[in-house]
């Protein structure tokens, strides 16, 4: 508890949360939704792709726009850190925000278990365990990010995003 | 110069510059001339782009006016909801256009059907921004005694009044709604990326370009998640989106609308193949991300650059 309150105090957290500059709060969260966007974009053109829509783009080209997923992936890391920190006490006494965790390492699993089952040799269908696992991918992306909106008004870290 | 001035210079974008649109579009089909319907097709998507931006301007006109003594505030929330009724109307005739020249080259029987809707549409739009027009002319224009014929009733809140009374009593609707636009934004810049990289050349010997336009109606199913969701923000509380700043995120996505607009009609996507592409689609490739980013940087930027909130 006394951890989190002086990660909370550091003088980094204070610029953050009330420097009067848009490269603090304000250019961190956005970096946040950027991220979200290359993340959860590229995870949902894939997902989609697996489930038969756009049938003639080839599955395996998609694998070569997984480092923009995986930049978005790391942006998110490291932004979300510094967004926990600055508000660590609050976050960490809402259950959304753990409810949020839980939908984001799900959806990181579920990528690599839907990888393993498409990156095959061509011409082969994705199989219906596949498919499965997209609708699940969509899911949980979709479970991480309007648990991530709710913070903003559920518990107790709500007002501050 | 304001949003409200540009009000005036744009308000006659979706009434007569959609009028031309209609006379192309219905000689089009009177004369069986292809190319004169496609023109018709990308007039209207091009006049469903612009009325974004004139409507929007609208809500900072009536700001600036509304505590004129010699306005008609009950006039102008009249114009508003009409307008509002138009808009949509406006929206889906863009879209079906937008389908038409996605289809251009594939005909097929939806292909003609489509035709029918586009033009089914693009008749109810006239009529029903006409009205708005006629409308909005009447709050500063007593020689036409336009006024005097339009029926108001002050007691009842307007179709965009009741709207906003909806958001209001169901503390719900806001942030579903906000939800479904991150949603909507992650689809629209997942498709965006794919799509522009590989027009600058990320994983050209594994993605054909012909194939890339098969991912549009995705981009297409973000942005219209993302306009009716904006809209529910925007007509439940307009006094937080006037001024500059989010006047020009609507700017920029008339623009990005009008960057598709190339690479769709410029061929770009149907006779290249493996291989870099040219300077001019690499060009519309890349400033297409930038646009898109910069539409995300606006909205996320308007508590703080813009009045919301």
């Amino acid at each position: 508890m006394d951890f989190l309150v002086r990660i909370e105090e550091s003088g980094f957290s204070q610029w953050v949360r009330e420097a009067d500059s848009l490269l603090a709060f304000p250019g961190i969260l956005l970096l946040h939704t950027i991220g979200m966007g290359l993340v959860v974009g590229i995870n949902a053109v894939f997902a989609l792709r697996v489930l038969g829509f756009a049938p003639s783009l080839r599955l395996r080209a998609l694998e070569k726009f997984f480092p923009v997923m995986w930049t978005g992936f790391w942006i998110n890391a490291i932004t979300g850190t510094i967004l926990l920190a600055v508000n660590a006490t609050k976050l960490t006494h809402n259950p959304d925000f753990y409810i949020k965790l839980v939908f984001i390492a799900l959806a990181v699993i579920n990528i690599f278990l839907l990888k393993k089952r498409v990156f095959i040799p061509e011409g082969v269908p994705p199989s219906s365990m596949a498919k499965i696992l997209a609708v699940t991918s969509l899911i949980f992306w979709l479970g991480a990010i309007t648990s991530g909106r709710l913070l903003a008004y559920v518990g107790r870290s709500s007002g501050v995003f | 110069m304001n949003p409200a001035h540009m009000h005036l210079l744009l308000n006659h974008v979706p009434t007569i510059g959609f009028a031309i649109g209609l006379v192309i579009f219905v000689a089009a089909l009177l004369l069986k001339r292809s190319h004169l319907r496609r023109a018709g097709l990308v007039i209207f998507f091009l006049a469903a782009a612009i009325t974004i931006t004139t409507y929007v301007s609208g809500n900072d006109a009536r700001e600036a006016l509304k505590e004129s003594p010699d306005i008609s505030d009950p006039l102008m929330q009249a114009h508003e909801s009409a307008a509002l009724v138009a808009f949509a109307f406006m929206q889906i005739t863009g879209f079906f256009s937008w389908v038409g020249l996605w289809i251009w080259n594939r005909p097929s029987r939806f292909g003609r059907w489509n035709m029918g809707l586009v033009f089914a549409f693009a008749a109810v739009t006239f009529v029903l921004m006409a009205r708005a027009g006629y409308m909005g002319g009447a709050i500063r224009h007593p020689e036409t005694g336009s006024a005097e014929t339009i029926p108001i009733d002050p007691s009842a809140p307007t179709l965009a009044r009741s709207w906003g009374m909806f958001t209001q009593d169901y503390s719900w609707v806001w942030p579903a709604c906000e939800t479904l636009h991150f949603v909507g934004l992650c689809l629209l810049l997942g498709v965006v990326l794919v799509v522009n990289l590989r027009l600058l050349g990320v994983g050209k010997t594994l993605l054909p370009v012909a194939t890339l336009s098969q991912l549009l109606p995705l981009g297409m199913l973000g942005f219209g998640l993302n306009m009716v969701t904006g809209m529910m923000f925007f007509v439940a509380t307009p006094e937080q989106y006037t001024g500059s700043f989010f006047f020009f995120k609507m700017v920029l996505i008339v623009v990005g609308a009008l960057n598709l607009l190339c690479v769709m009609l410029g061929k770009t996507l149907e006779i290249m193949e493996d291989g870099p592409a040219g300077i001019w689609t690499r060009f519309l490739a890349a400033t297409s991300i930038v646009i898109w980013m910069a539409v995300v940087f606006c909205g996320h930027m308007l508590p703080w650059l813009g009045n919301s909130f």
